[in-house]
């Protein structure tokens, strides 16, 4: 009985159930006539989008009526929200960032994740690989979440806010604001006039300046030609933190790992034999200055070195978030304050100074009360609020709602009656 | 230039002094695309008819002139000795772009009267650079006088006009990630102001000759379109604006679109941008739509009527009837598709430009290979 898994009927009927009391409380979205909404059900495969609502108790009335399993908002405005693609008018759009552990490599999938080869049954844990050693490329795959990649997801975010703020001036009181996802990550929206016009372009550029892609040593003080000045470690935006990046990468380095990187033969010695030298000259001397440490010679293949080891330690200073959401100016994004179909958890909006101290395993359960009796087909160890539960292999357990309500909606258990 | 029929209007009421006129009219020469040198000539309220006569010979000549130095130079002189002429100028060659409806022409028309505007900006004092930014495009350009590597940082501006203004920038020294951007605002020195107002004069000039029009000139005016219609033949193949070879030429794909090529007969799981790239390009250089889908179902197990829609949608004959063409390179950099760059990449930035040259640097070595 493979289409049993996960009760859909119970969990639907759950799911009603908590909008009938929550859906008076949750907060519509912004300029809500200007909003697209979409919603799934429960079992059904077409998404209903296009839909348009003129004021927040309309809004309200739709999630009491329908309890939806995935609520989603338009992050553009347009005139006509309801008109398909062509004549929706887009005015604008909110420019929002998606960070997923999903996409992470993380060493705890390992422990939760698992996949499966179509066609040959070769299995792992983790991610899939690319491609099978059978050479096909289609997978069954398990995933997982735990405290290490909510935890991994919050710690990027902190540093997507730290750029949105300090270098792009945004004020986190009023023009940001940051939303556990409900499942594995945190959305940030930003709501400001201003950039609500910026094109595909203009947002790619947002996206590679956050991910430090296309960054380039020479720009940044690395330059032989450039003249005088301090060390950019203390300094802001990227100056400082491709200096501290490289930096903290030349420091916490093995001299395996950097003759791996196949750099010019002097510069891999002097950050092998010498490195507390270099290290020295980073903290207290201008960037270039370590250019003239390296010394004269083929100037090209040294700024290429840099900018490899450049590309390679920016990665620990750049916020990982996934670069088509920002690029799509017709994006549709969940809904604040409702439930995730995926989890049986809420979508969270979370004030900016309370990020560091929350944790969605106990903010985000919705289901709080109540027991359910289920069998488990398989599921690793989970904390819900301050609790353990399983790991799990066919067993019947009887577990709270919320812990029920979120193996069901992982597809991992189903009702025993 | 307005092509409805009223005439009248002086351009200045006659009380104006002389000086002050003077210096509007050397200003509205230089930079006939603000605002108000457009209202001069609009207040002259010029005729299409009106131009067939005589006097404005001149204004004709240097209006194709314009057009033509655009062309063959990918720049126009910035000649001020006759201001009126300069002036009247700008919109007729506007109209006779737009009516050739070239887009090829359109970018290097607009490109080359953007050059035009930055060496003129380069010998501007700072005030009156800051003033056409604030005042024309509307900037939040802000003071400064940061120092960083020794070079003096004079303006700083807002993050969002910025990105604007660069996008039609491809060198790494204009990503944003390679500038100083300090609480929303980037730092430039008066050089790269100047640089950016070109970024915005040439959008400016390509949204004015992009729009449709349909006029039916006057003779003088007439020989005027074929003379730039000449030059333009004559300059088209050398200048690079040349179609998209008329056969799909597999050994001349990019190392982007060779690998999503590659990774989709492996059945490796493309992602959206990947399939989207792929499709758009082999759409675009003219694979028929049946073997595109003969490619994708024959190697995965994609459903065959639902790779027929997605790629008859990004063909154009689906929904909203764009047809989309392949990502710039800059977007394929983002989204972690651009691999094995080659000498080709550095020179080009979209891999159908890459095709263009691969496809004719095979073409010229295939025969020397034969035996």
């Amino acid at each position: 009985m493979e289409s049993d898994w996960g009760s859909p009927r119970f969990v639907a009927e759950h799911f009603h159930r908590w909008y009938e009391e929550n859906a008076r409380t949750i907060p519509a979205p912004s300029e809500i006539r200007s909003r697209e909404f979409a919603f799934l059900q429960f079992g059904g495969k077409t998404m209903f989008r296009h839909i348009g609502f003129s004021d927040e108790s309309s809004f309200r009335r739709y999630l009491y009526e329908n309890g939806p399993a995935h609520s989603y908002h338009s992050s553009s405005y347009y005139q006509h929200p309801e008109g398909d693609m062509a004549g929706k008018g887009w005015i604008g759009a909110d420019l929002v960032f998606d960070i997923d552990a999903d996409h992470f490599d993380l060493p705890c999938q390992h422990e939760h994740d698992k996949w499966k080869c179509r066609s040959c049954g070769a299995n792992g844990t983790g991610k899939s690989p690319e491609v099978c050693g059978c050479g096909k490329a289609a997978f069954e795959e398990e995933s997982w979440l735990c405290e290490h990649c909510l935890q991994a997801a919050k710690h990027e975010t902190q540093k997507l806010l730290d750029i949105l703020v300090q270098d792009f001036g945004f004020s986190p009181s009023s023009e940001l604001v940051v939303n556990f996802s409900g499942n594995r990550g945190y959305h940030v929206h930003v709501r400001n006039k201003r950039t609500r016009n910026l094109d595909q372009s203009g947002r790619r550029e947002i996206v590679d300046y956050i991910l430090g892609t296309g960054i380039k040593p020479e720009y940044l003080g690395f330059n032989p030609r450039a003249k005088g000045g301090r060390s950019t470690l203390a300094e802001e935006g990227w100056r400082g933190r491709a200096g501290r990046a490289l930096y903290d990468f030349i420091a916490s380095s093995q001299p395996e790992e950097i003759k791996k990187l196949k750099l010019g033969r002097k510069i891999t010695r002097l950050l092998i034999e010498e490195r507390d030298k270099v290290l020295a000259i980073l903290e207290e001397g201008h960037p270039s200055m370590l250019l003239k440490a390296v010394g004269v010679g083929d100037e090209e293949r040294l700024m290429a070195d840099l900018s490899r080891l450049m590309e390679i330690a920016v990665k620990e200073q750049a916020a990982d978030i996934d670069t088509v959401v920002t690029t799509d100016i017709h994006r549709l994004i969940r809904l604040s304050n409702t439930l995730h179909g995926k989890t049986g958890w809420q979508v969270q909006t979370i004030q900016l100074d309370s990020l560091p101290d929350y944790d969605p395993i106990t903010s985000a359960i919705a289901f709080k009360s109540g027991e359910a009796k289920i069998y488990v087909r398989h599921a690793p160890k989970i904390r819900i609020a301050d609790t353990e539960y399983g790991p799990y292999t066919q067993e019947v357990a009887m577990v709270p709602l919320a812990v029920a309500m979120f193996l069901l909606c992982k597809k991992g258990a189903r009702i025993e009656q | 230039m307005r092509h409805s029929n009223a005439i009248g209007g002086n351009l200045f009421s006659t009380d104006a002094p002389e000086r002050l006129k003077d210096m509007l009219e050397r200003e509205a020469a230089k930079y006939p695309f603000l605002t108000e040198a457009a209202k001069l000539v609009d207040a002259l309220n010029l005729q299409l008819d009106d131009l067939t006569d005589p006097t404005y010979k001149k204004v004709l000549d240097r209006a194709t002139e314009r057009v033509v130095q655009a062309i063959e130079d990918g720049t126009i002189d910035e000649r001020l000795d006759d201001v009126l002429t300069e002036l009247l100028s700008f919109p007729v060659a506007v109209m006779f772009v737009t009516i050739k409806d070239e887009p090829f022409l359109s970018r290097r028309y607009a490109l080359a009267e953007a050059v035009r505007v930055y060496f003129l900006l380069q010998g501007e004092e700072r005030d009156k650079l800051a003033q056409i930014a604030r005042d024309s495009f509307g900037w939040d350009l802000k003071d400064s006088g940061e120092r960083y590597d020794g070079v003096l940082h004079d303006f700083r501006l807002h993050f969002n006009d910025y990105l604007r203004s660069s996008s039609s920038f491809h060198e790494d020294k204009w990503k944003l990630v390679n500038r100083i951007v300090k609480n929303g605002y980037v730092l430039l020195t008066q050089r790269e102001v100047a640089r950016l107002i070109q970024g915005e004069v040439e959008t400016l000039i390509k949204e004015q000759v992009s729009k449709t029009v349909k006029i039916n000139l006057p003779e003088p005016l007439q020989r005027c379109l074929e003379r730039i219609s000449k030059v333009f033949d004559e300059n088209r193949q050398r200048l690079g604006g040349e179609d998209l070879p008329s056969e799909v030429t597999n050994e001349a794909f990019p190392p982007c679109i060779r690998y999503c090529m590659e990774g989709l007969l492996a059945g490796r799981r493309a992602s959206h941008m990947e399939r989207f790239a792929l499709t758009s390009f082999l759409v675009t250089i003219g694979m028929p739509l049946n073997n595109l889908v003969d490619l994708y179902t024959s190697v995965t197990d994609f459903d065959p009527a639902m790779t027929q829609y997605q790629v008859e949608h990004i063909a154009g004959v689906r929904g909203n009837r764009t047809k989309y063409t392949p990502p710039l390179c800059d977007t394929l950099r983002t989204h972690g598709i651009c691999r094995n760059k080659d000498d080709i990449c550095e020179r080009v930035k979209h891999p159908l430009s890459y095709y263009r040259i691969k496809a004719k640097r095979l073409a010229y070595q295939r025969p020397q290979k034969q035996p």
